[in-house]
């Protein structure tokens, strides 16, 4: 695919989900495959780079307006983003503000404005870019994702939708639909913390998303992600066991840095090196546990 | 002026010019090896070429790039020298089909050893250029070294100083970017050759033009459309780029645009020098500089291009702002089988100026001073003489501007009270001193002597007529002030003329900080000329408008042309390298003050002082402007944009990559105009400034870094992960890690 | 595919390929050469526009995405010849050097505008960040764009 291949392409724009659930079911076997576009901050970036305009194009398929796959509700302690709701949105959402402000502060960190009017959580969802910010501000939420079919909805948490780099579970002919978490209370704290190349239009080095509880000196809750730590948004499970095991006071640096280390699986590439991610993601995690009252 | 066109968005860029009928977009085959031999090229046989225009090096009469050395080819024909070299050009209406008849042509190519860095160049193990790899040596000598063993003699003059440092100092390669991508529009007809396009020198691309096709001058007419940004990265290239677009044209019979898209752009056009320097400096142990041993060395890239003329500029900045008693400054340039580089703000002095700011701060900590009141006590003042022999004559601004942006800052009470300290946060802040020559080197100008014509319109206004080029910074207000001033009328009725090769004479390129200083100085001398024959010619109460257009009916028409002449004592010796190698110097002191996360090692520039001596300042808004956005350019130099390399291929050639500051990454600029008249300048002494904001940045910066962390770092580009790397191999001097 | 828009107050229809680039319809079958093309990945803003009174890269909406929907260019700003305090104070601060992202940055800061009546440094700062200048150190940019929130805080306010 090229830049001037774009006016090959046919695009279709669904009028129901079960009508697009039916389509890219139906077009499953497309030798392109099918394309669902949503902002275009992946695909039309894609579609530029690639420069080669071998093999067969894909079907694309304009979810950017489907009713279904949009909008924030909050509901019985279970906040749902929809798949196809922008950044931007999320950002400027009273209920994501009140109930998940990590993901509110997070959205301003996505690219710059234009992106932030344009990207969605579902599309970096389903690109699985373990570099997706998005993924791994929601993640520590440990959210599930609603998967729909012609089989039916499915729900799925990330850790099971994300299986290797850029690799998900999500089967050919379905869409992801929404995001849904339950978040601590109102109040609870939280971090955010992006190592980019520069304060805007970058891509993560490191970030990290946290929440979590304290209940009298004691971690109740604990969610952690990092992201461009690893070949998937990175959970942190050792992590999150060591701090969830010990009380506050007991925390300790090395304790920390060494479940840090066991969790990240870094490379070197064009933005990094691996020492500096491993380095960053213990420098992170420590920030977020001192908040907390740690004292490492 | 311009600006209502650029905010109303109807600025004509060559992407913008409407198309023609039968017009083609034209493309650029290019290598994939970084040196090899061309056996052959082969366009696939299956592929439909109806309707595709082919182009190779034998479509080209004269197979060479017209710069300094007869080196470069418009297409390799033989020979490969970098991985983006140009082999054959395509041209066809249809995009789609351009782009599949490039995926079409085949070149086969034998894989030679190639020699991608300095190092390596140096060791000449391979040996890709001349007998060495080596193309140009210069070497200035003063005091001491002015002798035939001038490095005996400047090694024992070393020895004999109360303290003598030692350091190694590098910077790295750095694109332009500037935001408007390279492109041409060419096409011929019985009046000859036209190009239209993206640059800074129109009579460059003319001379290219009369060299490659073997033209007559009034055969080939250039025309500047309105240009995004240049920087120095559109002086030279658009020259192969017009080239290729005309080639395509002269063979299709048709119009030709080529738009290279960002990728191209960053892979195939020039860029700033890579240089390696050594220093060895000597001083009394009060801080008293006296010897200066100093060798860079600078990466040409494939082809000669430029680099004379930056390795020259580097070499005759290399000393700073200083004033030293003994010199011994070498300068090479070698060749490496990396894309070629060229001309970039600054053109070779911010490398130098990286170099000998970081040994001083090394100095100032060998002697436990503060380096800024090390650099001030030693700065060159008037009277004095620089490196070359150039007795400083005045317009010598440095002191002035060094107190000026310390008292602003509140720089020593800073430095003195040590990094602040919060949380897991440290401030520092760090200064450089510099100083930037005005114009070509030496005998440059009066070599080149510059051309401008001021015509006499009716409505009694005035039209300037120069091949000096407006690329975003300001030409065109500047000159019509500097006319409407010399003739005593509104800047309203002055007109700037489309810079065309056909319409206005040679003023020499938009290059090396000469437009205002040089060109606008004759622009002054012009304009006021007219004027004197419009008042000379009036008659008692007859209104400025009246005089000129009855002078215009009496005459037909009213034009002045003046050609630069350098002040009579400017005397300089190209063979020994002494004298006065630029007429005056602009004046700066850089002050930044920036946070360092101590965890991650980011960085942000909270704010940066300039205090400039720019003569006179004639618009100070654009004034201001050159000298921050110069400055950021030289932020993002030092702290982000990097080329990433593999065996001579760029891996990170796109702006997701390449990382330029964004606004929230640009620091608040406090900007202080001193103005030391330089008697020969225009407006009331203006001197050029357009260079010298990108000097000092990266030093100010890095020694801001210094105070704040206590790691001090000689190598360029300062990212977080090499001051991880360096605060945890120890090179660290005081400070909170 | 038909596609129906409203541009800069104007209905128009195209009849394009749905994957073609808004910037390419634009710039193409429109007319308005206002946006640029600067790195065709959404990272430098020189395409910027507002679509549904969000500012977005053309380059990476396709023009299928958009029927039924308005876009504001920079042409789209003036009424004719006649600047708007924005424009003008771009001019007069220095915020223009070499113009070619001065259409994006002008849509940048227009949609802030519109949202914000005395936006802070650090507000204007982030509703640019997505566009690159290269010339100006922002600075000025960020001036001009201050002046122009005062200009149209005394056009609304009237005088005093």
């Amino acid at each position: 695919m090229s830049v001037t291949d774009l006016p090959r392409f046919d695009m279709v724009h669904p009028e129901s989900l079960e009508a697009l659930c039916t389509l890219i079911h139906e077009e499953k076997e497309r030798p392109g495959g099918v394309a669902m576009l949503a902002g275009g901050t992946d695909l039309m970036v894609e579609i530029a780079q690639t420069g080669s305009r071998s093999g067969p194009l894909p079907l694309v398929v304009d979810i950017s307006r489907m009713a279904p796959l949009r909008g924030i509700s909050f509901d019985a302690g279970r906040l749902r983003i929809g798949a196809a709701t922008t950044y931007l949105e999320i950002e400027r959402s009273g209920l994501v503000q009140q109930h998940a402000p990590l993901l509110c502060r997070m959205g301003q960190d996505v690219g710059g404005p234009t992106i932030q009017a344009r990207g969605t959580l579902g599309g970096n969802l389903a690109t699985s870019s373990p570099a997706a910010d998005g993924v791994a501000a929601i993640a520590a939420y440990d959210p599930v994702i609603v998967l729909r079919s012609v089989r039916g909805e499915r729900q799925l948490p990330l850790a099971e939708l994300q299986t290797g780099y850029k690799q998900s579970s999500r089967a050919v002919d379905e869409v992801i639909v929404a995001v849904e978490c339950d978040p601590p209370p109102v109040g609870s704290p939280w971090i955010w913390r992006k190592v980019g190349t520069r304060l805007a239009q970058a891509i993560s080095k490191v970030a990290m998303g946290g929440v979590a509880v304290v209940d009298e000196g004691r971690i109740s809750r604990f969610g952690l992600a990092l992201a461009s730590v690893a070949p998937v948004t990175c959970l942190m499970s050792a992590t999150r066991a060591y701090v969830l095991e010990n009380e506050l006071s007991a925390v300790s640096t090395a304790g920390l840095d060494a479940a840090v280390e066991r969790d990240v699986a870094p490379i070197d590439d064009i933005r990094s090196t691996r020492d500096y991610r491993v380095h960053c993601s213990r420098a992170v995690v420590r920030a977020f546990l001192r908040q907390l009252g740690a004292s490492v | 002026m311009d600006g209502a066109a650029k905010v109303l968005g109807t600025a004509q860029y060559v992407d913008d010019l409407s198309a023609k009928d039968g017009e083609l977009h034209g493309a650029t085959v290019r290598s994939a090896v970084a040196r090899g031999r061309i056996r052959g090229i082969a366009f696939d046989e299956a592929f439909d070429w109806s309707g595709v225009t082919r182009v190779t090096a034998k479509d080209v009469p004269e197979n060479i790039v017209q710069l300094i050395v007869d080196d470069q080819p418009v297409l390799a024909d033989t020979v490969i020298h970098h991985v983006y070299e140009p082999i054959v050009l395509l041209a066809c209406e249809d995009r789609a089909k351009l782009a599949d008849a490039c995926a079409a042509v085949t070149i086969d190519v034998e894989p030679l050893d190639a020699v991608l860095d300095i190092a390596s160049s140096l060791a000449a193990k391979t040996v890709v250029s001349g007998e060495d790899n080596v193309q140009t040596r210069y070497l200035i000598t003063k005091g001491a070294a002015d002798s035939e063993d001038s490095e005996t003699k400047i090694d024992e003059a070393l020895a004999a100083c109360e303290v003598v440092v030692t350091g190694e100092y590098s910077s790295h390669h750095q694109e332009q970017l500037y935001i408007e991508t390279q492109g041409m529009l060419a096409w011929w007809d019985e009046a000859g050759v036209h190009v239209t396009g993206s640059l800074q020198c129109p009579y460059y691309v003319h001379k290219g033009f009369k060299r490659a096709f073997g033209l007559e001058g009034d055969a080939i007419h250039v025309t500047q459309a309105v240009t995004g940004g240049g920087f120095g990265g559109k002086e030279e290239y658009p020259t192969i780029i017009a080239l290729h677009a005309a080639l395509l044209a002269k063979k299709s019979g048709r119009h030709v645009r080529m738009i290279y898209d960002r990728t191209e752009d960053i892979q195939a056009t020039t860029k700033r020098h890579p240089a390696a320097c050594e220093i060895s400096t000597g001083c009394d142990r009060d801080g008293r500089l006296r010897v200066l041993k100093m060798r860079a060395v600078f990466d040409a890239g494939a082809y000669v291009t430029l680099t004379p003329v930056v390795l020259s500029r580097g070499v005759l900045h290399a000393g700073g702002a200083y004033s030293w008693q003994d010199a011994r400054i070498e300068g090479l340039s070698v060749t490496t089988n990396t894309p070629p580089n060229g001309a970039f703000r600054g053109f070779g002095a911010p490398q130098t100026i990286w170099a000998i700011e970081r040994h001083l701060d090394r100095v100032a900590r060998e002697l436990g001073r503060d380096p800024a009141e090390l650099k001030r006590q030693n700065l060159l003042v008037e009277g004095d003489t620089t490196a070359t022999g150039q007795v400083l004559r005045g317009s010598v601004g440095g002191e002035e501007c060094a107190d000026k942006a310390f008292a602003s800052s509140d720089y020593f009470a800073k430095r003195a009270a040590g990094p602040v300290i919060e949380g897991r946060k440290a401030r520092g802040i760090g200064a450089s001193l510099f100083m930037h020559g005005g114009g070509f080197t030496g005998s440059g100008e009066r070599m080149l002597k510059g051309r401008v014509a001021v015509d006499l319109q009716a409505g009694g206004r005035l039209l300037i007529r120069s091949g000096s080029t407006d690329i975003g910074q300001g030409t065109e207000t500047v000159f019509s002030q500097i006319a409407a001033d010399a003739a005593g009328i509104d800047v309203s009725q002055v007109s700037f003329a489309v810079p065309s090769t056909t319409t206005v004479p040679d003023s020499g390129p938009t290059v090396a900080s000469r437009t205002v200083m040089v060109v606008g100085a004759i622009v002054e001398q012009a304009a006021a000329a007219v004027a004197a024959q419009v008042r000379a010619a009036g008659r008692d109460d007859e209104s400025w408008v009246d005089a000129a257009d009855r002078l215009l009916a009496e005459h037909g028409e009213l034009s002045v042309l003046k050609q630069y002449e350098p002040p009579s004592w400017v005397d300089w010796d190209e063979t020994t390298y002494k004298g006065d190698a630029y007429p005056v110097y602009a004046w700066s002191c850089d002050i930044a003050e920036v946070e360092v996360d101590l965890d991650t090692f980011e960085v942000r520039v909270l704010q940066f002082w300039t205090a400039a001596d720019v003569g006179k300042a004639i618009n100070p808004v654009m004034c201001r402007g050159q000298l921050e956005g110069g400055a950021l350019q030289a932020i993002g130099w030092a702290l982000s944009e990097d080329i990433v390399w593999r065996d001579g291929h760029i891996l990170n050639p796109r702006m997701t990559n390449y990382i330029v500051p964004t606004a929230l990454d640009a620091p608040r600029f406090e900007t202080i105009l001193v103005e030391c008249p330089y008697p020969h300048g225009p407006g009331g002494g203006a001197k050029g400034i357009g260079e010298l904001p990108m000097d000092g940045g990266a030093p100010a910066v890095a020694a801001a870094i210094e105070h704040a962390t206590g790691v001090s770092m000689d190598h360029l580009p300062l990212l977080p992960e090499r001051l991880l790397l360096a605060s945890m191999a120890g090179t660290t001097s005081q400070g909170a890690i | 595919m038909r596609v129906e828009l409203l541009v800069n107050g104007q209905e128009r229809v195209v009849e394009m390929p749905p994957m073609v680039r808004l910037l390419d319809v634009l710039r193409g079958q429109l007319g308005l050469i206002g946006a640029k093309e600067g790195c065709g990945e959404g990272e430098c803003g020189t395409c910027t526009v507002m679509l549904d009174g969000e500012p977005v890269n053309a380059c990476l909406v396709a023009i299928g995405q958009c029927n039924g929907r308005e876009i504001i260019t920079v042409e789209g700003l003036a009424e004719g010849e006649h600047l708007t305090p924005l424009q003008q104070c771009m001019a007069d601060h220095g915020g223009a050097q070499c113009g070619i992202c001065t259409p994006g940055m002008l849509i940048a800061a227009e949609a802030l505008l519109r949202r914000e009546r005395s936006p802070s440094d650090e507000q204007i700062r982030a509703a640019v960040a997505g566009n690159i200048c290269r010339c100006t150190g922002y600075q000025r940019i960020v001036i001009s764009i201050q002046e122009a929130a005062a200009a149209r805080r005394e056009q609304s306010e009237g005088p005093r």
